[in-house]
């Protein structure tokens, strides 16, 4: 029992990491909540259905073109909504009730579209899981856990050694020292916007193979997400793959002993506390307390 | 007309609870988006009171004010000890615990399946069936909250909450217990949401935790954006405008499966909308720093 319950906290853990990262990847630049980054995973999934589903492509092309798909409804966000509060220095509670609208917006599209109930990608008889430790795992669950981890190295091995991954580093350290160095700020946003975007869609076309989908999904693991990088520390890319696995796994556990609906109660509490006692997570570092 | 009347009912509560909530965000400044969360106390605290042990409603809507009210301070002391996007992040957290509870302690809530039978109110023993005697009755409680709120804001506290808006560190400076003022504008708050739950409880005669989500504390605070941070006869205006909007759409012919998500689009337009454009709201007087 406890094998099993440690697995899918793991599991659970890398689909928070990859939407914490790319939430991270989309906060180091614009430092502000971007709400809407669970709508691109909903969306994400929802893409999935449509292709695979409607159009009858095969996995590997689908899986691809939603990740693409997902990577410009970011982009599109950015350029219609943020793009123009940026021009007018807008404070950061304004970004963030103008993602909140976002959100409501494209969430109640999709189910005008799609209808509220749940819809399933799977096609095929289910099969039985490998037995592996006293747990069992599924094909997809492998498949999930490996492919989130290759997009986390690839995503490190990026911003680390890049040169559009340097520069995402300088102007989330700086924009101003970078955009005096000749780095142009928006170009940065954009490919932030276009990485964590294609990320959050990742992780919302890969659990759409494993579950069922629906409009509201992207909501609580949007906030997953963001829990999970703040309790890692906010604007950290380690922190956030750390915090993720953390979530996955406290709240796991902590439905070891009472039942699965206060996964969401362990989630927040956690928050909570972390927000009151270490603000800047497990690996932030002191400086940038001032900016949560 | 019955309709009608209907109509006006939900718009009197969402006035009450627009009109708390721009106390804490619009007067105070503090951008708090769990404010359903009050509200979900105060109607399951004096349904479940006039169910299992047939308290009058008018004694539960008091005692349910009050356990929001304390409410008000659990959810409160955390969260004044924050700022800006954290105290947004966190009340928005403790929505979703107190709604998470509503869901799931189902031996005392019923979860999902929600309470039904509620009693509605009564004067000395003859019920207030009739729908417009319930209105007349919204309206008194709606007169009595414009009435306190614009007491409290027009009064020397009313001022300090003015001044911890605009400035924090300066009214600390001058001497003033800011966290102390912040924690009472959580409890009137949550006191005068506990009560439109209340209303809302009796009236409908059920409630289920989907009532109380956390979209419906960001529908309360469109409302209040709407209308005019910091204003009350916005927050009056904006609460009417945005429960008589989206019925329109019903004379549109709309089934109810497409009106549903539309008047929720509308609401998330309007949200970017008025973030783009006008930040403050038609008649408001302050926007988030």
């Amino acid at each position: 029992m406890l094998n099993q319950l440690l697995l899918n906290g793991i599991i659970a853990g890398s689909i928070y990491a990859l939407i914490a990262i790319g939430f991270t990847v989309i906060y180091r630049t614009v430092k502000f909540f971007h709400f809407a980054h669970g709508v691109v995973y909903t969306a994400g999934a929802y893409f999935a259905y449509t292709l695979i589903i409607s159009l009858h492509l095969n996995f590997a092309l689908s899986f691809f073109l939603a990740i693409v798909l997902a990577a410009i409804l970011g982009v599109a966000i950015d350029r219609l909504v943020y793009y123009p509060l940026r021009q007018q220095k807008a404070s950061n509670l304004i970004f963030l009730l103008a993602s909140f609208g976002v959100v409501i917006f494209i969430q109640n599209l999709i189910q005008l579209i799609y209808g509220a109930q749940i819809l399933t990608i799977r096609t095929g008889p289910i099969k039985e899981g490998h037995h592996f430790l006293g747990a069992v795992i599924t094909d997809i669950q492998i498949l999930i856990l490996a492919v989130s981890i290759i997009l986390m190295i690839f995503l490190w091995l990026f911003i680390q050694k890049t040169k559009l991954g340097k520069a995402m580093r300088a102007v989330s350290d700086d924009p101003i020292a970078a955009n005096v160095v000749g780095i142009n700020p928006e170009r940065i946003i954009l490919t932030s916007f276009a990485i964590g975007s294609a990320l959050a869609g990742a992780a919302g076309i890969l659990i759409s193979f494993e579950t069922n989908i629906e409009p509201t999904m992207g909501f609580s693991a949007l906030l997953k997400g963001i829990i999970a990088s703040i309790i890692g520390g906010i604007g950290s890319i380690p922190g956030a793959v750390l915090g993720g696995f953390f979530l996955g796994l406290a709240e796991n556990l902590g439905i070891w002993k009472i039942s699965a609906g206060w996964k969401d109660c362990i989630a927040f509490a956690i928050l909570i506390i972390f927000l009151l006692l270490r603000p800047r997570g497990i690996l932030g570092n002191k400086t940038e307390k001032k900016t949560i | 007309m019955e309709y009608l009347l209907h109509i006006l009912i939900i718009a009197g509560i969402y006035i009450i609870l627009t009109l708390s909530l721009n106390l804490i965000v619009g007067y105070t400044g503090l951008p708090a988006l769990g404010h359903a969360a009050f509200s979900c106390i105060g109607a399951y605290t004096s349904s479940l009171l006039a169910l299992n042990i047939g308290l009058s409603p008018w004694i539960g809507l008091l005692i349910g004010a009050c356990v929001a009210a304390f409410s008000g301070v659990v959810i409160g002391y955390p969260a004044v000890r924050l700022k800006g996007d954290c105290l947004a992040l966190a009340t928005f957290g403790l929505g979703v615990i107190v709604y998470s509870i509503a869901k799931n302690w189902v031996s005392l809530t019923r979860g999902p399946m929600g309470l039904p039978g509620i009693p509605g109110f009564s004067i000395l023993g003859f019920g207030l069936s009739e729908i417009w005697s319930y209105l007349l009755l919204v309206s008194i409680f709606v007169v009595i909250t414009i009435f306190v709120i614009k007491r409290i804001v027009n009064s020397p506290f009313g001022r300090i909450l003015r001044s911890i808006r605009e400035d924090e560190i300066a009214s600390a400076a001058l001497g003033k217990d800011t966290i102390k003022h912040k924690l009472l504008v959580f409890i009137i708050g949550a006191f005068f949401a506990g009560i439109a739950g209340s209303l809302y409880a009796h009236y409908i005669t059920f409630i289920d935790p989907s009532s109380f989500t956390v979209m419906e504390s960001i529908t309360i605070l469109l409302m209040v954006i709407f209308g005019g941070m910091g204003s009350i006869s916005g927050s009056v205006v904006g609460a009417v405008i945005l429960v008589v909007l989206p019925e329109l759409l019903r004379f549109l012919g709309m089934p109810s499966s497409i009106a549903a998500p539309m008047r929720q689009m509308i609401y998330g337009l309007l949200l970017v909308v008025l973030m783009l454009k006008r930040p403050q709201g038609i008649m408001g007087a302050y926007r988030f720093k």
